[in-house]
């Protein structure tokens, strides 16, 4: 009797902890370590610096296989990666800056990094070296270099002096520039292996020892500093050409695959999935958490990336943003959450004063010139644009924090956004409603048209929006039009079959512009008033403060007062108002965390060592 | 007719060079490829477009550069052809090479299941014309030819992959599910066979009953999360595949066909466990190549100890029921890898999916697990694709069936004494066959050109999403190689379409011949 009870007690208790087992612990409990991201295009090539492999897929690829001495943060600020190397100015006068590489790192073939890998860097930029070594004129508009480079004719190229100097262990070089360049920190160069591509030019298609890789990196460093042209052509060869491989198996040279990132291409299925696994030797950067395989999956259409996510093919989906896909991701909460954010690229109306910056398409429209009459035009269509309805309507809805731009100097977020609007004039454009707004505008037409009224628009005007594909702008134009009619504008929102090719025509009076932001440089966000200045506006005033941003080292005080004087004239001049920084979505699966896009590329993956997957 | 060939492509090569100068111009004016390029803030933007406009060619007028990248193409006639470069650098050669098999094998099994289900159920359909089955397919058919794909494409994966994933973590079907399905699949039956009233209630609820019945049972034991067939009902299934094949094929009054047919699913059945064993051996290749090779020679062999005259026919028989059976086979071994496919890490109990062609994890090796990943990635796009195309084949085989069966021929047959399956399977439906082979020229011709909206949303790379991708990105040298290769395929299917016409049917050979 007493032996069945306790029998009992003991069979309740072993089935107890059965059933417990069975339902605590599914069958796979432990925490996943591969995620799988979304790409919309397919991936060309393993090196974005070929001039047309510039793509994101390329580029977010690149990022995980290679490290350098800086990256962006989601802020974005400017990172120095201290596990690489550091960087430091030795002289003021002339202006030079040395490079170190931090010692004990290798590359993924095991062969020790040092200087000579930077010196790449300086070939793929610099257009005079490509020039004086006989690997062809950059800027030849027939014929390509040696190193078919997008780098060429940038900032660096502008400012460099001389060849780049190797210290004596190697481990440093320093560059000399012609002054003290604002953006001086984006110059740092960034390291290839150069012993896979001397190896690749020589005909090799395995990875070497380490002595034969030394040897093979002094080749390279000799043919750098001696201009050797056949061998440096070779090389260009293999760089400009061996890298662009949509096909990564068995069979690739696994030189094309070194790399000193936390991730090293494994496959790539052409047209397909990339698969990405960890670099054991790495060390150029901070540690990876967590993440064993990063996989890219190729969805072009973004109510299927959507789905996968759904059905957890996918576990991070950054598409186009719009409202139909967020109230996809809102239905799947909670196994899906949405962060919502601002993409480097906001969008402005532009107003044409006058003929484009090169061309000769005379502008003679309502708002040209300087005078009166075109001021109080441009004011009028500026205060009637209903850019509060613009937000509501069109850019909320995707992200629901969305604020309405009010400076085109700098980003909502950037500390001196505040100070700036305060005193840079923009409030003539927002004081009161929109109805008080457009009456305020209608005014100022009525003292040129007296006929004008809310509902007799006479002053016509056209706006160029580009395509019809383009909804979002057809969304804007159709709010703007019937709002600018309230002020006594006949505005003609009809599309075009494009939208940069007619920047230039004279037919249009005003059009709506986004810049696209891929550097934090000291001008801001403006691109220029000089070259792509497609409105025909010039200013001197405005033109010496640019030459100055763009030339010279400024303190943060001084740039914040160079920009406010630059928003105040263009709000006097009234030529342009921003309306939205363009939202970005992305769905992450709710496991996933430490996902923090960026504006700036590389977007999403900048910080892949930090994601993790909870159980 | 050489003279007719020869003319004919002759006008092939007119066209093509004129609709794609034509083309050429029209993709060159309608947009600017330095688009992305004038919006963008980087330092040395202007270099970019330097090196944009050398890459495209684009300091030249469109016209002269489409005589450039003739030049190219005409050198195919000196063995050096080039279609050039696209925007992102690569051959455009090399992108129309993988794009083209993706393509078929996106479009090849819905084509073939959809002309095969099509002409089936549009013969059924004839034969049964104004039945209570022909006006429900006449119905179904109409709802598919008027369904968007991206539409039934969303649903398939909602229902079909996030669903059924769902739902495979506890693989049981709720009592409501099994109620609706055994009701419909009563309707289903019972509007198939028809007849009396009696009958009609009759079907309907032996069909119910045992749908029912078999679901319920599936659901006990778990059957999808470890689908099977095991030797008996594979036994079972081949049986009836015996009486089916021998009834369609020569009648089941040949009873040396149907002796042999039955002797074919005895073989399975015996073969049942050797079978499972050399799925399992290495050297794949070799042994199913020989494995496919012996049923070819077992089945034509087994016959010949059934009948020793007019063995075309019980040959035939038994080949065929002897491949159905091989796929059952085929197909009980697939179900039989489902359960190790859904545990493997890459997978992770979440097997159909929505999107790629293969699972990029999934390590390669394991011959079955590969090959059923592929087919689960096949699932979709094909019965998506499959559901919007079946239609227009149904229409049509009714259509041309219903029209042969009013011919004088017909009744002459039926004069004569032939049996009901002998006018049908050898009179009528021959005949039918030649209009419709026509239109499947055509049509497999035209699959070349890709599946555009079904590849971006199954996120396939073909044909069809390149030249979207051409189109928007305004990459001229990718459109003009799409648009040269289905623009042939689309001319030679026609010219294909009619000389197999003339070839097929006697009638329109003699009189081209008078003329």
């Amino acid at each position: 009797m007493k032996l069945n009870r306790l029998m009992r007690a003991a069979l309740a208790v072993v089935a107890a902890a059965g059933l417990a087992i069975g339902v605590i612990a599914p069958a796979h409990s432990a925490a996943k370590t591969t995620v799988s991201i979304v790409q919309s295009n397919a991936l060309t090539g393993l090196n974005p610096s070929v001039s047309a492999f510039n793509l994101t897929f390329n580029v977010d690829v690149a990022t995980l296989s290679g490290m350098g001495f800086t990256y962006y943060n989601n802020k974005p600020e400017l990172i120095d990666n201290t596990a690489y190397g550091s960087y430091k100015i030795v002289s003021k006068k002339p202006f030079k800056v040395s490079y170190t590489v931090r010692s004990g790192q290798v590359w993924s073939d095991g062969t020790p990094m040092n200087a000579v890998d930077l010196l790449l860097s300086h070939v793929t930029a610099n257009d005079s070296y490509s020039e004086i070594a006989g690997l062809g004129d950059p800027s030849d508009a027939r014929t390509k270099p040696a190193f078919d480079s997008g780098g060429y004719g940038g900032i660096y190229a502008e400012n460099v002096v001389g060849q780049p100097i190797l210290s004596a262990n190697k481990m440093t070089v320093t560059v000399e520039y012609a002054s003290q360049v604002p953006d001086w920190k984006l110059l740092a160069p960034g390291p290839s292996p150069v012993h896979a591509l001397m190896l690749m030019a020589e005909g090799e298609d395995m990875l070497q020892s380490v002595a034969k890789s030394n040897a093979a990196r002094e080749r390279f460093l000799k043919a750098f500093t001696t201009y050797n042209t056949a061998t440096l052509k070779k090389i260009g060869k293999v760089w400009s050409t061996s890298y662009n491989i949509n096909t990564v198996d068995e069979s690739t040279n696994p030189l094309l695959l070194v790399g000193n990132g936390p991730f090293m291409v494994k496959t790539a299925v052409p047209n397909g999935a990339v698969t990405m696994v960890r670099n054991p030797k790495y060390t150029s950067g901070p540690k990876v958490k967590a993440l064993k395989t990063v996989v890219f999956k190729v969805i072009g259409d973004g109510t299927a990336a959507a789905q996968a996510l759904k059905n957890g093919e996918i576990d991070i989906y950054a598409g186009q943003p719009t409202g139909d896909a967020v109230n996809q991701l809102k239905a799947m909460a909670p196994a899906v959450k949405i962060i919502g954010g601002d993409q480097a690229v906001y969008e402005h109306v532009d107003i044409r004063t006058g003929t484009a910056f090169g061309t000769t398409d005379t502008y003679n429209g309502v708002f040209a010139g300087n005078s009166q009459k075109a001021l109080d035009l441009r004011t009028a269509v500026l205060l009637a644009w209903p850019r509060e309805e613009i937000m509501e309507k069109i850019v909320r809805p995707i992200n629901s924090s969305a604020q309405l731009m009010n400076s085109l100097m700098y980003f909502n977020a950037e500390p001196g956004y505040k100070d700036l609007i305060a005193k840079s004039g923009v409030n003539k454009f927002t004081e009161g409603t929109q109805a008080s707004r457009n009456a305020k505008a209608l005014a100022l037409v009525k003292k040129y048209y007296p006929e004008a009224t809310a509902t007799n628009p006479v002053v016509k005007i056209k706006l160029l929006f580009g395509q019809p594909s383009n909804v979002r702008r057809v969304a804007e134009a159709a709010l703007a039009k019937a709002s600018v009619a309230q002020a006594g504008f006949d505005m003609d929102v009809a599309p075009t079959s494009g939208w940069s090719s007619f920047l230039e025509s004279a037919k249009y009076d005003l059009s709506f512009f986004a810049w696209v932001k891929s550097a934090l440089l000291q001008r801001g966000n403006v691109g220029t008033y000089q070259e792509q200045n497609y409105q025909g506006y010039s200013n001197p005033e405005i033109e010496k403060i640019y030459t100055e941003l763009n030339g010279k080292l400024l303190t943060a005080a001084e740039i914040a007062d160079r920009f406010l004087k630059v928003e105040t004239i263009l709000m006097r001049d009234a030529i342009s108002l921003p309306i939205f920084q363009h939202p970005s979505v992305t769905g992450v699966t709710a496991k996933l965390m430490g996902v923090a896009p960026s504006p700036l590329s590389p977007n999403l993956v900048w910080n892949v060592w930090d994601w993790y997957f909870t159980a | 007719m050489f003279a007719y060939i020869v003319r004919r492509l002759g006008i092939i090569v007119v066209t093509l060079f004129g609709s794609s100068f034509i083309l050429y111009n029209l993709a060159a004016l309608s947009g600017d490829p330095l688009e992305g390029l004038r919006t963008s803030q980087d330092p040395n933007v202007k270099q970019q477009i330097i090196a944009l406009t050398r890459q495209l060619q684009l300091d030249l007028p469109p016209p002269i550069r489409y005589f450039y990248w003739l030049k190219g193409i005409l050198g195919g006639l000196v063995g050096d052809i080039n279609f050039g470069m696209t925007r992102t650098g690569q051959p455009v050669i090399d992108q129309i090479a993988l794009a083209v098999p993706t393509t078929l094998r996106l479009v090849s099994a819905a084509t073939v299941l959809a002309i095969v289900f099509g002409i089936s159920i549009g013969i059924i359909t004839a034969l049964r014309q104004y039945s209570r089955f022909d006006y429900a397919m006449t119905f179904v058919s109409f709802l598919l030819f008027s369904l968007p794909i991206f539409w039934v494409a969303v649903l398939l994966k909602e229902y079909l992959a996030i669903q059924f994933n769902d739902f495979l973590g506890e693989p049981t079907i709720t009592p409501q599910w099994i109620f609706f399905a055994s009701v419909f699949s009563g309707i289903f039956w019972a509007a198939i066979i028809s007849g009396s009233r009696a009958r009609v209630f009759a079907i309907f609820g032996i069909a119910g009953t045992s749908t029912a019945a078999l679901l319920s049972y599936l659901s006990a034991t778990k059957w999808f999360a470890n689908p099977g067939f095991g030797p008996i009902v594979l036994f079972g299934l081949a049986v009836g595949i015996a009486f089916g094949v021998t009834y369609i094929s020569t009648g089941l009054g040949n009873s040396a066909a149907l002796k042999s047919a039955l002797a074919m699913a005895v073989i399975t059945l015996i073969l049942y466990y050797p079978n499972q064993w050399l799925f399992g051996v290495s050297n794949k290749k070799l042994v199913y190549l020989l494995m496919i090779i012996a049923l070819f020679v077992v089945s034509g062999l087994v016959p010949m100890l059934f009948s020793k005259i007019d063995r075309g026919p019980i040959i035939r028989t038994s080949i065929l029921s002897a491949f159905l059976m091989g796929f059952l086979t085929v197909v009980d071994k697939l179900m039989q890898t489902w359960k190790p496919y859904m545990e493997t890490d890459a997978v992770y109990f979440r097997p159909v999916p929505t999107i790629g062609q293969v699972n990029p994890l999934l390590e390669p090796g394991n011959f079955w697990i590969n090959f059923l990943d592929i087919l689960v990635h096949l699932f979709l796009p094909t019965t998506a694709l499959l559901l919007i195309s079946f239609a227009g084949y149904v229409r049509f085989s009714r259509g041309t069936l219903l029209e042969v069966l009013s011919q004088d021929y017909i009744r002459t047959a039926r004069a004569k004494g032939l049996t009901e399956r002998t006018v049908i399977m050898r009179h009528a439906f021959r005949n039918t066959m030649i209009p419709l082979t026509t239109i499947m020229v055509v049509d497999v011709m035209s699959v070349i050109g890709g599946a555009i909206i079904t590849e971006r949303i199954f996120g396939w790379i073909g044909m069809g999403t390149l030249f979207n991708q051409a189109i928007g990105s305004f990459d001229l040298n990718l459109l003009m190689g799409v648009f040269l290769l289905t623009g042939f395929l689309g001319v030679s299917a026609n010219l294909v379409a009619d000389l197999l016409y003339s070839t097929l049917d006697p009638r329109v050979r003699s009189g081209a011949g008078k003329k």
